[in-house]
């Protein structure tokens, strides 16, 4: 497969939270505004890239029995890698992330790809599929975040959208909102993928 | 059993190389966080009191609290400085109190939360804290229990977890200073 | 307050007031995939327990006598990580051991309790805990309660999930609404449910 069309899939076809159903848990929490969800996205997919990396190269010196192992060793270290990075450059984004940036290490995602494809294909590929992942769940992180901000707070990236008049619908923030706000989207989801 | 040992060896490499690396990756950034943190205390608590410089002391009972004295006039107390914290809603919220050598309060900063966004995290905007201005001990209540502070809506907990640490805070350090005098 | 008291409010949050799942938002991935059928949700609900009320206990002790000590608090994340991983794998075989027909019908899922974030997530989550007084930080009995307890509160929500999900499939659903989504809409609705327990002061 081209490089090209490995990095597309990650982005509709095989969409990490709407087609594959995997990272829900940060998907549901680090949606309350634009900001939050992006910079999840690129810690995710800085992790998900290096690893990725990393994996395809060892992969032929890595002993089958113990490979999982050694992934969540691969994939910890890079995440406490941008931990790091992220409390020291970024505190603020640090904040609000919060028990979500260690959590990356359990993310589905980062482990699946590890599993079903950096450990089968080289380092190109790999680095293909990964930025396809990445941006795939960046993008649907920012498009639930989107709509949960402008709901639940009248801003967009912390700028004012709605009119003063609009009373926030709080919910959209806060825990239920997750669950329908997402509920829906995936229905809508189906029923464009029917019509089709 | 020679096989399962020449696996746990192969990780414990992985492990010892990966261990290595983020060892040394400490190093760069430690020290950024850690000033970074002693940086924003200090800037905070000179906003809280203007114009002063800070000794640090502890309470009997380990509490860490800042005598401010006038930069001008080294013998004139202007007030003291010292962070509450208690438990709110969904983290501890920890208060960065400034009060006058009566300690009545000067201002308060929320400098550490993780409440519920749009309810509780709204205890650090101005418009909550600028009504801790001027209060005493005995002011120090929520609304619902009898004092003067207003809650934040549909935040009780949150409010009532800083307004009850600024008192008991307060307290301790009276006390402190109190006893020794 | 007296201990007991203590342990009370450790309970009551982790299950009602700041649940696990429909709160803090650990546990999802088993949550969604496992709640359809109400036996097997009872297996994962059992194994999740045993698993993070284990990996809370070992976890502290790792933590303690560890990392605070020689400053390698950068280490947490790998330290925890594996020590779930060798707990899982350790369940998974005294399992397979002697409760074959329950490791067969957990299949794949048992592995999976690795990748729950709720098993890390409390582990995390127990280095940073204070008591109620907002300065005591949690001692070996308060994480391994607080394991304990979390696992109750994810079984509890999850069983909830399945009871109803089971019904749902005697309904006549929009096709765009089968599966996932109806998931998570009746997961959202339980969410508000559990709100009305945000503001018990006790």
């Amino acid at each position: 497969m081209s490089f090209i069309k490995e990095l597309s899939k990650g982005i509709i076809k095989d969409n990490p939270i709407f087609v594959l159903v995997l990272g829900m848990c940060p998907t549901l929490a680090v949606t309350t505004s634009v900001e939050n969800a992006l910079g999840m996205g690129f810690a995710a997919t800085f992790v998900l890239l290096c690893s990725n990396i990393i994996i395809s190269m060892i992969k032929n010196i890595t002993p089958s029995k113990i490979r999982i192992p050694v992934y969540i060793v691969v994939i910890a270290s890079f995440v406490t890698i941008v931990n790091m990075v992220m409390e020291a450059y970024v505190p603020a984004l640090h904040k609000s992330l919060g028990l979500f940036i260690p959590l990356i290490v359990v993310n589905c995602i980062i482990l699946g790809r590890a599993e079903a494809f950096a450990s089968k294909n080289n380092v190109l590929m790999s680095i293909a599929d990964a930025i396809g992942m990445g941006l795939g769940f960046t993008l649907s992180l920012t498009i639930i975040g989107s709509i949960r901000e402008i709901l639940g707070a009248g801003t967009w990236l912390n700028i004012k959208l709605m009119p003063i008049t609009y009373d926030p619908m709080l919910v959209a923030i806060l825990a239920p909102g997750a669950f329908i706000t997402l509920g829906f989207l995936m229905a809508i989801l189906n029923l464009v993928k029917e019509k089709k | 059993m020679k096989y399962y040992l020449k696996l746990g060896f192969i990780l414990l490499i992985f492990c010892v190389v990966a261990s290595g690396i983020l060892a040394y990756l400490n190093t760069l950034t430690a020290p950024v966080i850690a000033e970074r943190k002693a940086r924003e205390a200090i800037e905070t608590r000179e906003a809280l009191i203007p114009g002063a410089t800070f000794e640090a002391q502890s309470t009997k009972d380990n509490m860490e609290y800042f005598i401010a004295r006038s930069a001008a006039d080294s013998t004139q107390i202007l007030g003291y400085t010292f962070v509450a914290a208690q438990s709110g809603y969904s983290s501890t919220v920890q208060t960065m109190v400034g009060v006058d050598k009566d300690f009545k309060v000067l201002a308060i900063k929320v400098i550490d939360q993780s409440e519920t966004p749009g309810l509780g995290a709204n205890c650090v905007q101005e418009s909550f804290t600028g009504q801790f201005k001027d209060m005493v001990l005995a002011d120090l209540r929520v609304d619902k229990d009898g004092g003067k502070v207003v809650s934040l809506s549909g935040a009780t907990i949150t409010s009532r977890a800083i307004t009850n640490s600024i008192a008991g805070s307060i307290a301790a350090v009276q006390a402190d200073l109190g006893g020794e005098q | 307050m007296g201990y007991l008291g203590e342990i009370f409010v450790m309970a009551m949050t982790a299950i009602f007031i700041q649940n696990f799942v429909l709160s803090r938002f650990l546990g999802l991935c088993p949550y969604l995939g496992v709640s359809k059928k109400l036996d097997s949700a009872v297996g994962m609900g059992m194994a999740v327990i045993f698993v993070m009320t284990l990996a809370s206990a070992i976890t502290f002790l790792i933590n303690k006598y560890l990392l605070l000590p020689y400053d390698l608090m950068y280490l947490q994340t790998i330290a925890f990580i594996l020590t779930i991983a060798a707990l899982v794998q350790f369940v998974e075989m005294v399992i397979q051991k002697n409760a074959p027909a329950l490791y067969k019908s957990l299949g794949v899922f048992l592995p999976l309790i690795t990748t729950n974030c709720a098993v890390l997530g409390v582990a995390i989550l127990n280095t940073e805990a204070v008591r109620s007084d907002g300065l005591t930080a949690y001692n070996f009995l308060d994480s391994v309660l607080n394991g304990f307890f979390s696992g109750v509160g994810f079984t509890v929500v999850l069983l909830a999930m399945a009871g109803i999900r089971m019904r749902l499939d005697m309904v006549d659903l929009p096709k765009s609404m089968k599966g996932m989504p109806i998931a998570l809409i009746l997961a959202g609705i339980m969410a508000l449910a559990f709100y009305g327990f945000m503001g018990f002061k006790i």
